[in-house]
C-alpha cells in the first residue's frame, strides 16, 4: 500500500540507484576530448551525461545522442523514465546527485521546477534560442523573465478524423453538429465526435475563444482569473449546448481509453486527442487524417498548447556538457532528425518550413492549430484549477446547471485554494 | 568486604571499559574502551550538527547567481535530508547509549562476581556464552537493526513531517526551506474552511465504505459458504471453482475491465439495460450511484476469501449440534441464528477486525475502480468516492503536498490502531473464553 510519503521519497531514491545499474548504455568506450563546443564552452574533461527520455522518445535520443558521442566524444546513458514522472523523479534524484543531468519535460512542469531550484536556466545560448523560436514558445520557456528551456517540439490538441466515415472534415462546430444529425445512433454507440469531455485541458478552447482566459498577464498573474468572464461564460453556454446537439453523453463516461477504443474501432468518425495519439495511427496506414479544431461561433478555436524542451539539471556534475547537449539536441537538425523519427512537430521555426514536415498533415494541423493557442500557464497555482474547473463543466454538462452560476463557484475555489490552501502552513 | 560493583560502576559510567579494566577483563575492557573513542569521535564530530539541523531544518536554501554570462547553482541546505541525516545520527546515538548502559551493567555484574568471591568470566567464556546461550540475541540482532532503519525511522520520518510546512509550491526544498509548524497542519485539515469540508467528508465516507464493504463481504461470503455446504447440492467442488475465481484474477486487471464494464454509455451493462428497453444508470458519473458501484464490486473481489474460511470454518462445527438441535425441534433459521452463527463469529472475529482495517484503507478499488471521481466540486484535490488513503496518495503524489498527507496518515492511523485494538481486545478468541462452558 502506498502510504507512506517517506517510504516513497526513500524507495524511489533506491529505485533510481538500482536502475542506474541496468540503463541502456551506449557508445561507453568514447571519451571525452575535451574539447570545445560550438560557443567557446569548455566542456569538462572526463564528462559524461545521463539522460532521461520517455518510450516514444526513445528512437530520437538514441539517435542524436549518438551523433553528439562522435562529434564531442562525451559518452551517454540513456534511462527509460515516464514522460510524467521526469519532474517528481527529478524532485527526488535531483538533490541526491543521482538525477539525470539533461531532462526533457513539458512547459507546463516548469513553474515547479524552478521554484524547486531543479533546473538551470537556458544562458549561454539564449541568443541561439531566441532568434531561433517564436516569442511565444519562448516565453513558454521562460518562467519570472528567465529562459530555462531549449525547446524541441510543439504539442497541441487537434482533430483526428476517420477518412472513411468523414470524406470532407467540417471546419466549424456548426459543421459538425451538422454531420452528427446524421451520424450519431447512441443505441449502436456511434458518434460522430468525441474529446474529454470532463477534462480541462480540451475544454480550455471553449473558454479561450470567447476571450477568457485562466491566469491574466500571459499566463502569470493568478490574481486575474478569466475563466468567469462573459467571454467564458459565452463559451461554456456554448459547451453546455452540444450535450444535445452532439453528444448525449455523461462527462465520466468519456474516458481516454473508451474514446481511443472508439476511436480505433472505427465507431467515432471524429476524435480531440493530442499528438501522442499520431503514432499509433500513423501504423494503421491512410486511414486517419488529422486538420486544427473547427471554428466555434465563427471564430478560429484557440486551444491550450505545450512546449516540449530539454532542461539541465541544476545538480549536474557536467553543466558545461549537459547545455552543450541540450543545444546540440534542440538544434535544427535534431529537430528535423526527432521529425522524421517520432514525428514529432518541431518548435524550431526554419524546421517548421521544412517541405517534408508541410507535407505531413499531422504535424501541420499541430503547427497550425498551435498558432491559435495559448501555453498553458506554468505557475505552481495552475494545480489549483483543473479540478474545480472540471468540476464546474461536468455540472453545466451533465445537469445543465447554470452556466455563470457554476463558473463562478468555481472560480472562488480556485482562489480560496491559492490563498489558503497554497501551503500546509496556513494563511 | 571491597564494594567492587560499585567502583567498577562508578568507572563504566566515566567511560566505557574502565569498570571491566578494573575487574581484570583487559579484553573486553579493550574492546569497550575501543568503542567509547570511536562513539565519542564521531558523537563531537556530528551530533551537534544534527541536533543543529534537525530544530532548524537548515537557514540557507540553494540559489542561482549570475556570474558574468552564465548562472552558477550554489548548493545550500535541503531540509528534508538534513531531517534524514539527523534521524539516522540520533539512531546511532540511541544505539550507542544502549550499549553503553550495557557496559554499566557488566562492568556491576561483574563487580558483584568478585564481591561473592566466584571467579569472573574469562574473554574467551563470554564469547562462548554468546555463541551459545545468548545465540538468540545474536541472530536477532541483524532483523532489529534492519526494522530500525527501514521501518521505524521512516514512520518516524513521516510522523515528524506532520509537524513541518514541506508542502507545494512555497515549501519545496532545496530551492526554498522547510520550517517546523508544530499542528498547524492538524489545525488546518480540521479548521480550515477549505481543507476541513474536504477532510470530514472523505473521512465520513471512508467509515461508511469500510463499514458497509466488510459487512457485504463477510455476510455474503457466509451465506455463499453455507449454500454450497447445504446437504443434497451437488457439485459442490465446482461451485467452490467457479465463486473462487474472482479471488484469483489480479484485481488490476478485473478493476479495469469492471471500471469499463460499468462505463454508462458504451459499458456492455448499460447496452445490455437498453436492449431490454430499459433506461441506462449513471454507474459511476453520479456520486451516489458510483458509491454503491464500488461497494458492489468489492463484495464481488471480497466474498470468496470470506466463502473459502467459512467453508472451514463450518466444517469444524460439531455436528452432534445440529443434531441435538433437529431433536429439539429448531427451525432451520433458529439452527443458524443460535448455532452456525456465533460459532462462526467467535473463530472468525480476528479476521472481521483484519478486513476491517483493510477496508480503510483499501486503496486498490477505489483507485482503479473510479480513481476517486465522479469529480466533486466541494473538495480540495479529491473526488465523491475517495478514501482518506486515496486522497492522501493524491495529495502526495499530484499535488506535493507532503506535510497535510503525512497529517492524514497519522489520523488514519490513529483510528485503524484504536478500533483494532479496542474491538480485538473485547472479542472472545482474544480472552481465550471457550464458546460453550
Amino acid at each position: 500500500m502506498r502510504k507512506m510519503t517517506s517510504l516513497i521519497l526513500v524507495l524511489s531514491m533506491l529505485l533510481a540507484v538500482v536502475a542506474c545499474s541496468n540503463a541502456n548504455e551506449l557508445n561507453n568506450t568514447a571519451s571525452p576530448k575535451g574539447d570545445n563546443a560550438e560557443d567557446g564552452l569548455q566542456l569538462e574533461p572526463g564528462a559524461e551525461l545521463l539522460i532521461w527520455a520517455s518510450k516514444e522518445d526513445l528512437p530520437f535520443m538514441n539517435a542524436v545522442s549518438k551523433q553528439y558521442t562522435e562529434k564531442h566524444g562525451v559518452p551517454i546513458t540513456i534511462q527509460e523514465v515516464g514522460a510524467g514522472d521526469t519532474l517528481n523523479k527529478l524532485t527526488t534524484d535531483g538533490p541526491a546527485q543521482i538525477g539525470a543531468d539533461v531532462v526533457i519535460f513539458t512547459h507546463d512542469h516548469l513553474g515547479k521546477a524552478v521554484a524547486a531550484g531543479l533546473v538551470l536556466p537556458n544562458d549561454v545560448w539564449q541568443e541561439d534560442t531566441k532568434s531561433a523560436n517564436k516569442d511565444n514558445i519562448i516565453r513558454a520557456v521562460s518562467y519570472g523573465n528567465i529562459m530555462y528551456g531549449y525547446p524541441l517540439s510543439i504539442e497541441a490538441p487537434i482533430m483526428f478524423y476517420n477518412k472513411q466515415l468523414v470524406p470532407d472534415p467540417p471546419v466549424t462546430f456548426e459543421e459538425v453538429v451538422e454531420f452528427a444529425k446524421g451520424y450519431n445512433d447512441p443505441d449502436k454507440a456511434k458518434f460522430a465526435l468525441m474529446w474529454e469531455i470532463e477534462n480541462f485541458y480540451f475544454n480550455y478552447m471553449f473558454i479561450a475563444t470567447n476571450g477568457g482566459y485562466v491566469f491574466g498577464n500571459n499566463g502569470v498573474n493568478f490574481n486575474d482569473i478569466g475563466l468567469n468572464n462573459e467571454g467564458a461564460a459565452e463559451g461554456v453556454a456554448y459547451y453546455g449546448s452540444l450535450k444535445d446537439e452532439l453528444l448525449p453523453v455523461r462527462t465520466g463516461d468519456v474516458t481516454y481509453d473508451v474514446k481511443k477504443g472508439q476511436f480505433l474501432s472505427g465507431q467515432l468518425a471524429m476524435n480531440i486527442d493530442g499528438p501522442w495519439l499520431v503514432g499509433e495511427l500513423k501504423k494503421k496506414g491512410d486511414m486517419y487524417g488529422a486538420v486544427p479544431i473547427p471554428s466555434i461561433n465563427g471564430k478560429p478555436s484557440v486551444s491550450s498548447s505545450g512546449v516540449k524542451s530539454w532542461y539541465v539539471n541544476s545538480y549536474t556534475s557536467y553543466p558545461n556538457a549537459a547545455k552543450s547537449f541540450a543545444h546540440f539536441a534542440s538544434s535544427k537538425d535534431a529537430q528535423l532528425l526527432n521529425f522524421q523519427l517520432t514525428g514529432a512537430a518541431p518548435s524550431n521555426s526554419e524546421v517548421m518550413l521544412d517541405e517534408g514536415v508541410q507535407k505531413d498533415e499531422f504535424v501541420s494541423a499541430i503547427a497550425k492549430q498551435f498558432e491559435n493557442s495559448y501555453p498553458m500557464p506554468s505557475i505552481q497555482e495552475m494545480s489549483a484549477v483543473w479540478i474545480p474547473m472540471a468540476a464546474a463543466m461536468s455540472d453545466v454538462w451533465n445537469n445543465g446547471a447554470d452556466v455563470k452560476q457554476a463558473l463562478d463557484q468555481a472560480v472562488g475555489q480556485i482562489k480560496d485554494s491559492i490563498s489558503g490552501g497554497s501551503s500546509g502552513g496556513g494563511l | 568486604m571491597k564494594r567492587y560493583s560499585k567502583t567498577a560502576v562508578i568507572l563504566s559510567l566515566l567511560c566505557m571499559g574502565l569498570g571491566q579494566l578494573y575487574n581484570r577483563q583487559f579484553m573486553k575492557g579493550i574492546v569497550f574502551l575501543a568503542i567509547h573513542m570511536v562513539g565519542l569521535y564521531y558523537s563531537i564530530l556530528y551530533v551537534p550538527g544534527a541536533v543543529r539541523g534537525l530544530l532548524t531544518l537548515g537557514d540557507h536554501a540553494a540559489r542561482m547567481e549570475l556570474v558574468g554570462k552564465i548562472y552558477q547553482h550554489l548548493a545550500g541546505d535541503h531540509s528534508i535530508y538534513l531531517m534524514i541525516e539527523g534521524l539516522i545520527i540520533l539512531a546511532l546515538a540511541v544505539i550507542y547509549l544502549g550499549i553503553y548502559l550495557l557496559n554499566i551493567k557488566d562492568a556491576h555484574d561483574a563487580g558483584r562476581i568478585r564481591e561473592s568471591g566466584k571467579s569472573i568470566h574469562t574473554f574467551r567464556q563470554d564469547m562462548y556464552a554468546l555463541l551459545d546461550r545468548k545465540f538468540a540475541y545474536l541472530l536477532l540482532a541483524l532483523p532489529a537493526a534492519g526494522i530500525l532503519i527501514f521501518t521505524v525511522m521512516p514512520i518516524i520520518f513521516m510522523i515528524l513531517l506532520a509537524f513541518t510546512n514541506y508542502s507545494a509550491p512555497d515549501h519545496i526544498p532545496p530551492a526554498k526551506l522547510v520550517d517546523w509548524t508544530g499542528f498547524q497542519s492538524f489545525i488546518d485539515l480540521l479548521q480550515l474552511k477549505t481543507w476541513s469540508k474536504t477532510f470530514y467528508g472523505v473521512l465520513i465516507w471512508t467509515i461508511i465504505w469500510a463499514v458497509l464493504s466488510t459487512i457485504t463481504t463477510y455476510f455474503s461470503g457466509i451465506l455463499i459458504a453455507l449454500l454450497i455446504q447445504r446437504k443434497g447440492i451437488r457439485f459442490k467442488t465446482m461451485w467452490r471453482t467457479i465463486l473462487i475465481l474472482p479471488y484469483a484474477i489480479p484485481q488490476i486487471i478485473s478493476l479495469l475491465v469492471m471500471r469499463n464494464l460499468f462505463n454508462g454509455q458504451f459499458g456492455p451493462i448499460n447496452q445490455y439495460l437498453s436492449y431490454f428497453g430499459l433506461g441506462k444508470l449513471p454507474w459511476l458519473s453520479d456520486p451516489v450511484w458510483a458509491k454503491a458501484t464500488v461497494i458492489a464490486v468489492n463484495m464481488w473481489i471480497g466474498m470468496p476469501l470470506t466463502m473459502v474460511l467459512m467453508m472451514g470454518v463450518l466444517s469444524t462445527i460439531p455436528k452432534e449440534f445440529y443434531e441435538a438441535a433437529e431433536v429439539d425441534g429448531a427451525t432451520g433459521l433458529q439452527r443458524f441464528r443460535f448455532i452456525t452463527l456465533p460459532m462462526i463469529l467467535f473463530s472468525t472475529a480476528p479476521i472481521l477486525i483484519i478486513q476491517f482495517a483493510g477496508n480503510f484503507n483499501n486503496f486498490n478499488v477505489i483507485y482503479l475502480m473510479t480513481n476517486g471521481n465522479p469529480v466533486q466540486p466541494d473538495y480540495q484535490y479529491a473526488g465523491s468516492t475517495d478514501l482518506l488513503v486515496t486522497w492522501l496518495y493524491k495529495l502526495t503524489l499530484e499535488s506535493s503536498k507532503f506535510s497535510t498527507a503525512s497529517a492524514i496518515g497519522i489520523i488514519i492511523f490513529l483510528i485503524i490502531a484504536s478500533l483494532s485494538i479496542g474491538s480485538y481486545r473485547r472479542s472472545r478468541s482474544f480472552r481465550e473464553e471457550d464458546m460453550f462452558q
